[in-house]
């Protein structure tokens, strides 16, 4: 069963606090949608309030097209997987999935029937008559999962589920859940501060920021097309170089900009006429700038970190003006601090921002 | 707007109900039931008549009143530092775990969980002349027998011996909880500073745990203003009332000569010189702890 | 703090071998009166009558113990002691576990102003409301009875900040699950939260169990016939013209029997009254 969530026009205020400021957004079912954003964003919030474990100051949350945001949490139909687990510590795991479908008064052969078949999707039904204590960090995760699953919700909420796992454990986990969403077909909302989780689970991205939706599109989407700086800044490892502009000249194919350190680049990017080269920004990522090879030249760069990844070095750098400039490089390159190196950059994946930060990108593609 | 699922359902205060009809009906009410008695002139029979201050007054014109006062001050000066010194001494002790230092904190705590009526016969069978153990041991050693429990001045003490006997355990166990709560890199910091055991003490271990010292000692010192039963059962307050303390006052007015406003004015006395206490202790232990030297 | 033994550990005065020896001292001490009660209970009273320093010496007997036998009113007075103990026990459980709860987790009208003149309770000494009591019981006809003797330490405002503070020590998220698992209010507490509870009900229970066993002030002025004692107050009223009647053994013996239940329990839950002494105390 999966079910479309419609957030409308909703906005959440601690006394005079506001923390999420009109939000409005719509999932469909079976969408597997993924916010993200810097801690204290509002993301969480969000999410408890379509949960009902928050309050809605302004607005309407609607799931399967019934409006819920006057239910309380339990009558909703949305389960959700907390980022402690919050498994009930003195139950086992098998008590632990039965007791909500005890709360709604489903049949015991039926309660047993959903049980076995969660165990078994999820590995752990030889973990069924264990208490939590007795689980590893992975195996809570899956109980908690499991807890959810049974309960056939509309929706699944999981908050940073993630976030207590090493490493390892989360990358695989990372897998089964979108193994997982494939399976089951349900609508899943995953809050995250982690980049990497949101570009592999997402059908789309929410970017969160300052309590109001920065974005909303597919990974790539947001990669590429990043609608705002703080998208820009935020998605991508590693970050986006930003570089101030001096002067923008608009011709027919595009716009020829002036950017510091840089001197004129020209690039496909249609601007609106009310554009003001006043404290507009250029953005490009590391890895649209190539090292020349020796004898060619380009941008001049003086090489201050060399960080070798084994796949790819990046290169922290400052232009002749003292911009920071941010270049990757292929595994092999053999740059060290001090040198002087020759760049370019690659114009058809520059961004123009403007001074509110509103991104321009280059047409085609 | 939506109702929260935690806010204000009236229903919820059904969970506090029971408790708050007890605190009401046992606590709060005889409470003020005792302050409007101790401004009245109440007898056994029929209602009583408002009298003003006037049972305050009485109680501190109170020649018995006033020796009480200083009875009680006095103890309270003698056994808390006692108690706190004593109890510090042993938590610097036992301050490891051990066997052997878990055995003796239990035998020191032992004490604290028996009845104030088997410590008082405990301690009489130790004091009363002739038959008590201190008596057998000064006959033995050819020492003048001392009556202690019914000499001026020692029966005090006798009352005091029995009293921190009785309570060492609590201190005790309030330093320890505060001595395990100093983090052990401060220790190896100052080792590797060359520090010795005795500065280490002074200056590490002691500052770290001054909140603890005080608000034991303010503790203590509420505890042992309600000193009554080591004191009525060891020496019933004599000789003279020399060792008669402010709760046995009120217990003899209040319910030996049922002269109940005199007694609730006296109690209501009490209370404020607590409640003065209760204060201070409430400021230090919501005061930021202590900084680190 | 388990540390390996390989750890090195900072000389500190604390917990030196000299001081461990002046400790060692002090429990002697502290133990000696308890051994001359022990020694004058397995005495012949007429022996003792000769001489107490008798003790040191045999012959000894179990004669005094098996007179408690024989004593139905140390008997009475131990099965009240338990009466009262166990249902103000059970009293203060229940109503502190309910109001701790709310406390801890929910919201109600004037919650902080009520849980304030609650704390506020804790610095009201029992003194400064016993005669005012007194009267209450008096016109309700409660003295003399079990329930008058369990119902004043139902009030005490100790428990209900014990169990406050272990409410809220459990994570939130834990009712927030029980919520989306479409439970009560009644059944998250009943089902959830109490059952986490257990340790802390263990603890707060021997503490109250042991408070009112030991209780003097309330059953001395509140039981007066003789039948209606607890053992606290029977053996005070035993001590306080013994030497002639009944003799210096029996008058052990009958302290070492009352002592008994309450060392028991020492013994096999200590753990939990240092908890609830120190936790009450200094948070």
């Amino acid at each position: 069963m999966s079910a479309s969530i419609e957030i409308a026009n909703v906005t959440k205020r601690y006394g005079t606090l506001t923390v999420l400021d009109d939000i409005s957004l719509s999932i469909s079912p079976s969408e597997f949608v993924v916010f993200l954003g810097p801690s204290g964003c509002g993301k969480s919030t969000l999410l408890r309030m379509i949960a009902g474990l928050e309050d809605v100051t302004e607005g309407m949350i609607s799931v399967g097209g019934q409006r819920v945001d006057t239910l309380p949490p339990g009558k909703r139909g949305v389960a959700m997987v907390f980022q402690s687990y919050a498994l009930y510590p003195h139950m086992t795991v098998h008590e632990n999935m039965s007791f909500g479908l005890e709360n709604i008064g489903v049949a015991k052969k039926e309660i047993e029937k959903r049980i076995r078949l969660a165990a078994e999707t999820l590995e752990i039904a030889h973990l069924l008559d264990r208490k939590p204590q007795k689980l590893s960090g992975g195996q809570r995760q899956r109980a908690a999962i499991g807890r959810a699953i049974v309960k056939e919700p509309k929706a699944f909420l999981f908050d940073e589920p993630l976030s207590n796992l090493d490493a390892a454990l989360r990358g695989r986990t990372r897998l089964e859940l979108a193994q997982l969403h494939a399976r089951l077909g349900s609508t899943m909302i995953f809050v995250t501060h982690d980049q990497v989780e949101a570009m592999t689970l997402a059908d789309r991205i929410v970017v969160m920021h300052n309590r109001k939706i920065e974005q909303i599109g597919t990974p790539m989407e947001i990669y590429h097309h990043p609608a705002t700086r703080f998208v820009a800044g935020f998605v991508g490892s590693p970050a986006m170089n930003f570089i101030p502009v001096q002067r923008i000249t608009q011709n027919e194919n595009g716009t020829a900009v002036d950017a510091a350190g840089i001197g004129n680049l020209d690039t496909a990017i249609r601007l609106p006429t009310a554009f003001s080269s006043q404290s507009a920004t250029l953005g490009i990522r590391a890895e649209d700038i190539s090292v020349l090879s020796p004898g060619q030249s380009g941008v001049p760069l003086i090489a201050e970190v060399v960080e070798r990844l084994g796949d790819r070095t990046l290169i922290y750098g400052r232009l002749s003006d003292g911009t920071k400039l941010t270049v990757e490089a292929d595994g092999r390159n053999e740059a060290s601090a001090g040198d002087r190196l020759e760049i370019a950059l690659d114009a058809s994946a520059i961004h123009l921002f403007d001074a509110d930060g509103m991104a321009h990108h280059p047409e085609g593609e | 707007m939506a109702e929260s699922y935690r806010r204000g359902h009236p229903g919820h205060a059904l969970f506090i109900l029971p408790y708050l009809t007890a605190f009401v009906v046992l606590l709060a009410f005889p409470l003020f039931w005792s302050i409007w008695l101790s401004l009245h002139k109440v007898d056994l029979f029929g209602p009583g008549r408002f009298v003003g201050l006037t049972n305050y007054t009485r109680v501190l014109a109170d020649p018995v009143f006033l020796q009480a006062f200083r009875n009680t001050i006095l103890f309270v000066a003698l056994s808390v530092p006692t108690l706190v010194a004593l109890g510090l001494f042993l938590a610097l002790a036992l301050n490891r775990t051990t066997r052997t230092t878990s055995f003796f904190r239990g035998l020191f705590f032992s004490s604290s969980v028996l009845s104030v009526t088997i410590v008082t016969l405990i301690w009489r069978f130790v004091f009363i002349p002739r038959d008590g153990l201190i008596p057998v041991i000064f006959e033995q050693l050819g020492l003048q027998p001392i009556n202690f429990l019914s000499t001026s001045g020692w029966s005090l003490f006798a009352v005091g011996v029995a009293t921190v006997w009785w309570c060492l355990g609590l201190p005790m166990m309030l330093f320890l909880a505060a001595l395990q709560q100093i983090p052990a890199d401060l220790y190896e910091a100052a080792a590797l500073d060359n520090a010795s055991p005795w500065r280490v003490l002074r200056r590490i271990t002691l500052p770290s745990i001054a909140r603890t010292i005080m608000l034991v000692t303010i503790i203590q010192i509420v505890m042992q203003f309600q000193l009554f039963g080591q004191a009525q059962l060891m020496t019933n307050g004599g000789p003279n009332g020399t060792s008669r303390p402010l709760v046995m006052y009120i217990y003899e007015t209040g319910f030996i000569r049922w002269d109940v406003g005199k007694g609730a004015a006296a109690s209501e006395l009490l209370f404020l010189i607590i409640l003065c206490a209760a204060m201070v202790q409430y400021i230090i232990s919501t005061r930021k702890p202590e900084v680190r030297e | 703090m388990s540390r390996d033994q390989s750890t090195y550990r900072p000389e500190t005065l604390t917990a030196s071998r000299p001081l461990l020896w002046i400790a060692a001292l002090l429990s002697v001490v502290m133990m000696a009166p308890v051994a001359w009660l022990v020694g004058l209970s397995i005495k012949n009273n007429r022996e003792l009558m000769l001489g107490t320093e008798s003790v040191f010496r045999l012959p000894y007997t179990l004669v005094n113990y098996v007179n408690i036998l024989h004593s139905s009113q140390a008997f009475g007075w131990f099965f009240n002691s338990m009466i009262v103990a166990i249902g103000q026990t059970i009293g203060v459980l229940v109503l502190s576990s309910l109001a701790g709860y709310a406390f801890a987790r929910l919201e109600f009208p004037l919650r902080r102003t009520i849980f304030v003149i609650v704390l506020f309770g804790l610095a009201v000494p029992e003194q400064a409301v016993i005669i005012a009591r007194h009267q209450m019981f008096n016109w309700f006809g409660l003295h003399n009875s079990h329930l008058g003797l369990m119902l004043p330490g139902m009030s005490s405002a100790f428990g209900v900040f014990l169990m406050t503070q272990f409410f809220r020590a459990i994570p939130k998220e834990i009712d927030e699950a029980a919520l989306l698992d479409n439970a009560s209010q009644w059944r998250i507490f009943w089902k959830i939260m109490l059952p986490l509870t257990l340790p802390a009900q263990a603890t707060l229970g021997i503490f109250t169990f042991l408070h009112a066993w030991n209780d003097y002030w309330w059953p001395l002025i509140s039981a007066t016939k003789k039948e209606m004692y607890t053992l606290t107050i029977g053996i005070a009223s035993s001590q306080t013209n013994f030497a002639q009647s009944e003799g210096l053994g029996f008058l052990s013996a009958q302290a070492v029997f009352a002592s008994l239940p309450v060392l028991i329990v020492y013994i096999f839950f200590q753990r939990h009254i240092v908890t609830a002494v120190s936790g009450g105390a200094v948070k």
